[in-house]
């Protein structure tokens, strides 16, 4: 089970104690992209967590690889003073290590090559001896193209190379794990509980791994993989009766036009994305989650009706009300219609529908049915103790984003494991919780994030977190405007119902979301790979 | 408290929405649509929606007035109380879509045209009733074979064992298919026909003895073929039991199921190399009643299988193959063990009879009766007498039933979300008299197969069992545990440990004031169930006799399924 549970007050686990995850391995194995994502999860569990990293903390205390002695990285004797100055680096990244266990933290993962046995056997021995459990984590790895790839997509982006040649880097970071390697000594020994990683997930292997957290961090290991692949994000469709969780209600007209549109727009989209990789969209597969309320899984409908005959693919247009709103037909979206209709999309290889009852929406207990005004009239203390705290609070009945949370562990997991595409159609309190896993975002956040009916998130998983993108392709009842509802004819209905509308203390928008997560690490949380900023709103 | 305010005030409910709901009925173009029509039906439906919360805040308004002077709820968790005291009572804002009041027949009913505007291709059916049958997840795709490599004693058969029933109960289709069983079955046949008994002792076991071993790889091919034609037929996931410790063996393994389009191969190796662990578990196997060994005296047994190991240990060839999906674990013969030496125990109680319980009505969140609190004053003493200072280990649902019963237990506790009983949706707080009567159809349904029935807006046993998975995990890693629940939630985790098929999951007789003593062993669970002389309602409905025909509901979604 997932540990929130466990929460207690001094923010450890019970009877988890603290543990220091050494990792070990050569240059470009994966050992970062392995460590910030136990990190995400262990956070995201509520485990104090925290990667310290070698390299970050040599960067900032001597600048990038120009300001290195020559003989840092390279091979034969060293001089003393870079003897002294490796010595400072490291015992500056212990001190690191230090500080945040005794400031509470229960896990930290010391991102660092490790690679000699005597130098890994003495800082572990330093922490054992004060009662913490040494893990140590070794991450192999004997495919080139594996390896070739993460120097070229990340090693090289890193503030060691800036402004260098790529081909020159390249060769650069050769010479630096061949100098490595003449020292690297692998795990041999039972010396420690330890965990070896080949090919990042490929095998896994593990010695006297015993206690709760650290069988949970096999667990997540063992489902992480670093294949290449989409998530994407849209809400359902706007329903008969936005605001009853009972209900259980079918989808509105417009919530159908939405269906029908999301499914032109995400399979334009996803060509686009995967072409410009110079992937061909037609050769991979589509995977699509939806809750198995009504509302969700009918969005997914027209993705059914489309794998399975043409002209059952084409739902009808259902024009969107004119009235005095014709800013909605001038909308680039309209034109976008338009332009679908002449080409259709590529599909993917096979697209796969799965209902999930852990993805329903937050349930909102005694207060469903009722408008946030009315659960306010109805109950205004419990109402004051939501707003104060939207995540933790629970209604009479009802789930706090807490209980959501939990509940959607075993999703996180899939999540990793999933290596296709996959098109998450959910309510908007599961993709806020699901986003705030694959950003990163503290738990109080959760409550706060902005999700648009008629907004497609894109979230491409890379090694030190997520590129995200957002889209805007639907404009109609149901969707809300800066919080007020688009359209007036709608004013009771642009809701699931009161949770799902939580906007909570301030308004987390996407962008500022973002922001917040590259602020909150050392490591941005979407890299500058230059091709383009993390969120692009459609115009 | 689901209707309860409808049935209050009938005369305020009953009146308004059909005038603006006829009017819908006049739009009945079929699939054709046009703006004209969806126009129509978005006012209309704007116009029912705006009805139904002007009914809503009327009902709300007659009873604030009736009510003058009782306290305003939801002053915090003491405010509720005086309510669940008195569940009926008004105040409460009501829950519109409750199958109890008049208002979800007329959603339905006002709903249909605007699916038939909407409609495209084949779509899904209209939404109506109170609940539907599910389909099972589609688990066609997975076809996975789990072949287990190790030594004898080294926990395989345990670790199989375990692996079926837990995914047998996420209900994939789980086979063992136990390389000595088939050898004992065959040399029971053979005995049977020829009357010339073959002895399976240490020596069969040789590898130096050729005339064994091909019938031992025989055996192994046999069992495989058996494996992948069983997946075949339908299958999810075959578990070869049996030693595979050579890379020979492991290599033809890899090459046959490489021959099935679509089949995934694993390998799971149990490996000990610690002798204490080894000798636990020889010990155990002997004792234990293993056929092989059945009429022999402890000592030989022990001498037997000791040499039939060695006879393995010679040609043992632990996996090192990179090409192979494997997963080698050293930790089950040691848990194995663990099990052995240091029982553990699962108490399992519902809640004391709730106030729901006695007025017969299901779901809600009510206290308990007077007998119910009788029951939570009589079970720390039960508890304590059976474990004495053994430490324990209360979890307890959300629901303030569970927390009542588990107050006065001296132990420490944590209350799971997930232990919620099971969610009844529309009906919740309804009598099953009121939902047959409201709806007779859905009822039959709901009977008809239980466990598949998802009620509107709540859940099914599916569901439930999805979301008791984590608590499986929790449940088998922790020591002694009491877990204060619910009819439905406990059903799923007794069903888990006496792996009981799905079908028979609803029925289980969980009775009030009873508690259920589990000690999981090596192969199942002890039980023992100690009842608290304290009266109380039976709330268990056994499967309606009648096998009336299957009425296939209405109300079920009709989503292609490719035959694929």
């Amino acid at each position: 089970m997932v540990a929130p549970l466990y929460t207690t007050a001094s923010g450890l686990l019970f009877h988890a104690g603290k543990i220091l995850v050494l990792t070990i391995g050569l240059p470009a194995r994966g050992k970062t992209h392995i460590s910030r994502a136990l990190e995400r999860y262990l956070r995201w569990m509520g485990v104090k967590t925290q990667v310290v990293s070698l390299g970050d903390y040599r960067r900032k205390a001597l600048g990038g690889a120009h300001k290195v002695p020559h003989d840092y990285f390279t091979p034969g004797e060293k001089s003393p003073e870079t003897i002294a100055l490796r010595k400072k680096i490291s015992d500056g990244c212990e001190q690191t290590i230090w500080e945040f266990f005794n400031a509470g933290g229960q896990v930290v993962i010391y991102d660092a090559n490790n690679g000699a046995k005597a130098t890994r056997d003495a800082i572990a021995n330093r922490f054992e001896s004060s009662g913490i459990h040494v893990v140590m984590l070794e991450s192999l790895c004997d495919n080139k193209e594996i390896i070739e790839n993460n120097i070229r997509s990340v090693k090289i982006s890193s503030p060691d190379y800036r402004g260098w040649d790529p081909d020159k880097a390249v060769a650069d970071y050769y010479n630096r794990i061949r100098e490595n390697e003449r020292h690297y000594q692998s795990i041999n020994d039972y010396d420690w509980p330890s965990i070896k990683i080949v090919n990042v997930g490929e095998k896994i292997i593990m010695n006297h791994i015993q206690g709760y957290l650290q069988s949970r961090i096999i667990f997540f290991l063992m489902n992480i993989h670093n294949r290449f692949r989409t998530i994407y994000f849209a809400r359902s469709g706007q329903s008969l009766i936005e605001h009853s969780y009972k209900a259980d209600s079918d989808l509105s007209p417009s919530g159908w036009e939405y269906a029908a549109t999301l499914k032109d727009y995400v399979l334009e989209r996803r060509a686009k994305s995967l072409e410009a990789r110079g992937i061909d969209p037609t050769s991979r597969k589509l995977v699509i989650w939806t809750s198995t309320r009504r509302r969700a899984a009918h969005t997914a409908w027209p993705f059914v009706a489309a794998t399975h005959g043409t002209q059952a693919a084409h739902v009808p247009d259902i024009v969107v009300p004119d009235g005095d709103d014709s800013a909605f037909l001038e909308s680039p979206i309209a034109e976008y219609g338009e332009a679908s209709k002449m080409v259709p999309p590529p599909m993917p290889s096979k697209i796969k529908i799965v209902e999930k009852p852990q993805m329903l929406e937050i349930n909102p207990g005694i207060w469903d049915g009722l408008s946030p005004d009315q659960a306010k009239k109805y109950y205004p203390a419990d109402w004051d103790r939501f707003v104060k705290d939207p995540y933790s609070f629970r209604a009479p009945r009802a789930e706090s984003y807490h209980d959501l949370s939990v509940r959607l562990e075993p999703i996180i997991v899939e999540l990793e494991r999933e290596q296709e595409d996959l098109l998450i159609i959910g309510h908007a309190s599961v993709i806020r919780c699901l986003l705030a896993y694959l950003i990163g975002l503290p738990a109080s956040e959760i409550p706060a994030i902005e999700i648009a009916r008629g907004d497609l998130l894109e979230v491409v998983p890379a090694s030190y977190g997520v590129q995200s993108h957002q889209y805007h392709f639907w404009d109609g009842p149901g969707r809300s405007k800066d919080g007020e509802p688009a359209d007036v004819r709608d004013a009771h209905n642009f809701y699931e119902n009161y949770a799902e509308d939580t906007k909570g203390k301030r308004k987390v928008l996407l962008e500022d979301a973002l922001q917040l997560a590259s602020e909150s690490s050392e490591t941005p949380a979407v890299p500058s790979e230059g091709t383009s900023p993390p969120v692009v709103p459609v115009a | 408290m689901t209707g309860s305010q409808a049935e209050s005030t009938p005369a305020t409910v009953a009146s308004p929405p059909n005038t603006t709901l006829d009017a819908a009925a006049d739009n009945d173009h079929p699939l054709a649509l046009h703006s004209e029509t969806s126009r129509a039906i978005s006012d209309k439906l704007q116009r029912v929606t705006g009805v139904l919360q002007d009914m809503a805040d009327v009902v709300n308004a007659e009873t604030a007035a009736a009510l003058e002077g009782i306290p305003v709820p939801g002053e915090g968790v003491g405010g509720r109380e005086d309510i669940a005291n008195a569940p009926m009572s008004p105040g409460i804002p009501p829950a519109a879509f409750g199958a109890g009041g008049p208002m979800l027949k007329q959603f339905d009913e006002s709903t249909v045209v605007s699916r038939r505007g909407s409609a495209a291709g084949t779509p899904p059916m209209s939404v109506k009733g109170i609940g539907n049958k599910v389909a099972k997840p589609d688990y066609s795709e997975s076809k996975i074979v789990v072949a287990m490599v190790g030594l004898p004693a080294r926990g395989k058969s345990y670790l199989s064992n375990k692996l079926m029933i837990y995914l047998k109960w996420l209900e994939y289709n789980v086979q063992v298919f136990n390389v000595g069983q088939l050898r004992r079955t065959r040399a029971k046949q053979k005995a049977q026909q020829s009357g010339v008994k073959e002895e399976h002792n240490a020596s069969w076991f040789s590898h130096a003895n050729q005339q064994a071993n091909n019938s031992r790889d025989q055996l192994a091919h046999d069992s495989l073929e058996m494996l992948i034609q069983w997946l075949k037929d339908g299958g999810n996931v075959g578990i070869h039991d049996a030693t595979n410790s050579t890379r020979a063996r492991r290599g033809s393994i890899e090459a046959r199921v490489a021959k099935e389009p679509d089949f995934h191969l694993i390998f799971l190796e149990s490996f000990c190399d610690d002798p204490a662990v080894i000798a636990a578990n020889v010990a155990l196997k002997v004792s234990s009643g293993d056929p092989d060994y059945k009429d022999m005296p402890p000592e030989v047994a022990k001498r037997d299988f000791l040499r039939r190991i060695s006879e393995y240990e010679k040609v043992y060839e632990t996996i090192t193959e990179p090409h192979l999906s494997y997963v080698r674990i050293s930790r089950i013969a040691f848990y194995l063990m663990n099990l052995h030496l240091k029982p553990r125990s699962i108490f399992m109680s519902r809640h004391g009879e709730s106030q729901f319980n006695v007025a017969g009505k299901i779901g809600g969140d009510s206290l308990l009766s007077p007998r119910g609190m009788q029951y939570a004053a009589a079970l720390p003493a039960l508890i304590t007498d059976n474990i004495g200072d053994a430490q324990l280990t209360v979890w307890t649902s959300t629901l303030r039933r569970t927390i009542q019963t588990a107050e006065q237990l001296p132990y420490p506790k944590l209350t799971w979300k997930s232990l919620d009983e099971l969610d009844a949706g529309v009906c919740d707080g309804m009598t099953y008299e009121e939902i047959e009567q409201a709806y007779p159809d859905d009822f039959a349904n709901r009977d008809d197969d239980k466990f598949n029935y998802r009620y509107r807006g709540g859940e099914s046993y599916r569901d439930v069992v999805v979301r008791l998975e984590p608590v499986i995990m929790e449940l088998e890693r922790q020591e002694n545990i009491l877990i204060v629940g619910h009819q439905a939630i406990l059903r799923g985790l007794y069903a888990y440990f006496h792996n009981l098929p799905q079908e028979e999951l609803p029925y289980l007789k969980i009775p009030l004031h009873t508690v259920i003593k589990l000690t999981p062993k090596a192969y199942g669970c002890d039980e023992e169930r100690y009842t608290l002389p304290i009266q109380a309602v039976d709330t268990h409905r056994p499967k309606p006799k009648s096998t009336s025909p299957v009425v296939i509901p209405s109300t079920a979604r009709q989503y292609y399924v490719p035959s694929s």
